[in-house]
């Protein structure tokens, strides 16, 4: 039965996870709750130098390259897990100007359009075109093949992000 | 995307229309904002409008626009239409010639009823295509995501259902709800959503009927999970006859295929269900408020106004379908005199024989490129006038090339013609 699929219930760990990032600066109509102060988390403070994984909160991952001009955006294994079986990819238009946490795009699974949002501010400078027609590949290998697009920075990314070790201890939370 | 702006709608007074859970005050209008009470972190509406723009947008709004911690219920009926997927291929899902004919649908021969004028809609959550009408209710629930999974609502919908005695009922595999068909077989925990006394295994007798499908659409705050009821629907049978595309053997599409499944009505009035289903609701969390009536006065409100543009935008319905190619012939040809390419058999055009096969992919509601390994490189320069042909404006090309007497023209009026019979366009 459905609701005891392994899916639905990582889908469940995936959708609760995700809630606990603090707000997102995301234009919304209530004042009650948007005075609430941002938890700006800065703990993670980046190098330029260091060339690794990182990821959101959002289960995804961004990963700069060698000139530090340019990072790689895609969801991780977790999410990929959670998501199941993916069936279409709405990929980013080249040279679309997108800021942090704007939803560039989006995964369908399981009945489900689920945004893809951009942890880093910059112009979309290539996608991966082979998820148009393998969608799947991002189940298959979402940290590395599967990646879904690059984006050359205008600026560093200012919401929390964390290292692998970091975000395997979030997932297992 | 084309979002004209409206013309600027009077804006009324706003009167909280409180409603008895499940009533309706007649002669009352919907409230022109929704500013007071989309703060709340409990909210139930029901909308007296039937146009399914206009709702998908008031539950699009309430998507964005609501606390991240809010849970909202909202109710909605539409005019008869048919809704598809976010990522699916309208040409594909849908038999457009009929819609595009409106009232001209044979009757059947038991005498079914026309339906008339049936609206094409793009949604903005996955899944696959459904037929929408007077009979059919559809409930939608927007949540934090933390409390969201994907049969939590279905199952609080069954819970309703078995309220007012439709003790077949249950949440499926695929997160739809059903009415088991079989023999009543045993006792099930009533409490057991997914299970009723008459569900039988896969194949072990009659399948279940469908009554409602589910569909979600997840941002980074928020969850949504909607799904259609069918309650006393009159057009049952002419359902299959619209969601049955003529063109579905000539095209290769990316993105989301649809299921289809059999249907039933439930045959509970639409009242009836909703009050129900409010009530459940209302179980699930503490300080529900009486639902609250909207109508068009929205579209007062700026981001309805503008999202009722969008979806109402051919470049949403059309435009935003995953690549796919059109072939000339089926793959497997069976029946090579089908009446869907009687153009290409009757091609005025000496070198374009009826055999020759020719593909058109399409992108962005485009013809992005012409192709056949039959034709010659010169043959196919004439067809490469077809590139960057908009499909929306196919109907204005062949009523150009129509008095046309070139050579050039008049070999690609007939494709342009059949191009045209094989992709339509309705109008909203």
């Amino acid at each position: 039965m459905a609701s005891r699929l392994p899916i639905a219930r990582a889908a469940r760990q995936f959708a609760s996870s995700a809630a606990r990032r603090p707000s997102a600066p995301v234009e919304f109509s209530c004042r009650r709750w948007q005075a609430a102060p941002a938890l700006q988390s800065r703990l993670f403070s980046v190098s330029a130098a260091v060339r690794e994984k990182q990821y959101t909160e959002d289960h995804e991952w961004i990963e700069k390259s060698a000139d530090g001009k340019t990072y790689t955006l895609g969801i991780s294994e977790y999410a990929a897990h959670a998501l199941g079986d993916v069936v279409y990819i709405e990929l980013p238009q080249i040279d679309l100007e997108v800021s942090e946490s704007d939803a560039i795009g989006a995964v369908e699974s399981v009945k489900s359009a689920s945004d893809i949002n951009t942890p880093v501010s910059g112009t979309v400078t290539e996608v991966n075109k082979v998820l148009e027609e393998k969608p799947a590949q991002i189940n298959k290998d979402p940290e590395g093949e599967g990646w879904i697009a690059k984006i050359a920075v205008t600026e560093e990314p200012t919401g929390k992000l964390m290292t692998e070790e970091e975000y395997k201890a979030f997932t297992e939370d | 995307m084309i979002a004209p702006s409206r013309g600027i709608v009077k804006l009324q007074q706003a009167s909280h229309k409180l409603l008895a859970s499940g009533g309706r005050r007649s002669g009352h209008r919907g409230i022109a904002s929704l500013a007071q009470t989309i703060c709340d972190p409990i909210q139930s509406y029901v909308s007296d409008s039937n146009d399914p723009y206009l709702n998908l947008s008031i539950e699009h709004y309430l998507l964005q626009k609501s606390p991240p911690d809010s849970t909202i219920l909202f109710l909605y009926t539409n005019r008869p239409c048919i809704v598809i997927g976010r990522n699916q291929n309208p040409w594909l899902e849908v038999n457009l010639g009929i819609l595009k004919a409106g009232s001209s649908t044979t009757a059947k021969e038991d005498g079914q009823p026309v339906i008339g004028n049936v609206d094409l809609v793009r949604r903005r959550s996955g899944g696959g295509t459904v037929f929408h009408d007077e009979g059919n209710v559809n409930w939608s629930v927007i949540c934090p995501p933390t409390d969201f999974t994907r049969d939590k609502h279905a199952e609080m919908v069954v819970r309703a259902l078995r309220k007012l005695g439709i003790d077949r009922a249950r949440v499926n595999e695929r997160h739809d709800i059903v009415l088991d068909q079989g023999n009543r077989n045993g006792r099930s925990d009533p409490q057991d959503t997914h299970r009723t006394p008459y569900t039988v295994d896969d194949g072990a007798g009659p399948r279940p009927l469908k009554v409602s499908g589910s569909a979600y659409k997840l941002t980074r705050n928020r969850a949504l999970h909607h799904g259609t009821c069918l309650l006393r629907s009159p057009n049952l049978q002419a359902i299959p006859q619209y969601l049955h595309s003529p063109a579905k053997p000539y095209l290769k599409a990316r993105g989301v295929e649809s299921v289809s499944s059999p249907i039933a009505n439930i045959g509970l009035s639409n009242q009836a269900f909703q009050k129900q289903v409010q009530d459940e609701f209302a179980r699930m969390h503490s300080g529900v408020p009486a639902a609250i009536a909207v109508d068009e006065s929205l579209l007062s409100t700026p981001e309805i106004s503008k999202g009722y543009d969008e979806l109402r935008a051919l470049d949403w319905t059309y435009s935003q379908t995953p690549q796919f190619t059109l072939f000339s012939h089926p793959e497997t040809d069976e029946d090579p005199h089908a009446p869907v390419h009687d153009h290409l058999d009757t091609s005025p055009v000496p070198w374009l024989h009826p055999k020759i096969p020719i593909n058109f992919k399409v992108q962005h509601g485009a013809i992005l490129d012409v192709g056949s390994s039959k034709m010659s490189n010169q043959e196919l320069e004439v067809l490469s006038t077809l590139k960057d042909q908009r499909i929306q404006e196919l109907e204005k090309l062949t009523d150009e090339l129509e008095g046309e007497e070139d050579d050039n023209s008049k070999a690609v009026r007939p494709i342009a013609n059949w191009l045209g019979a094989m992709l339509p366009i309705v109008h909203v």
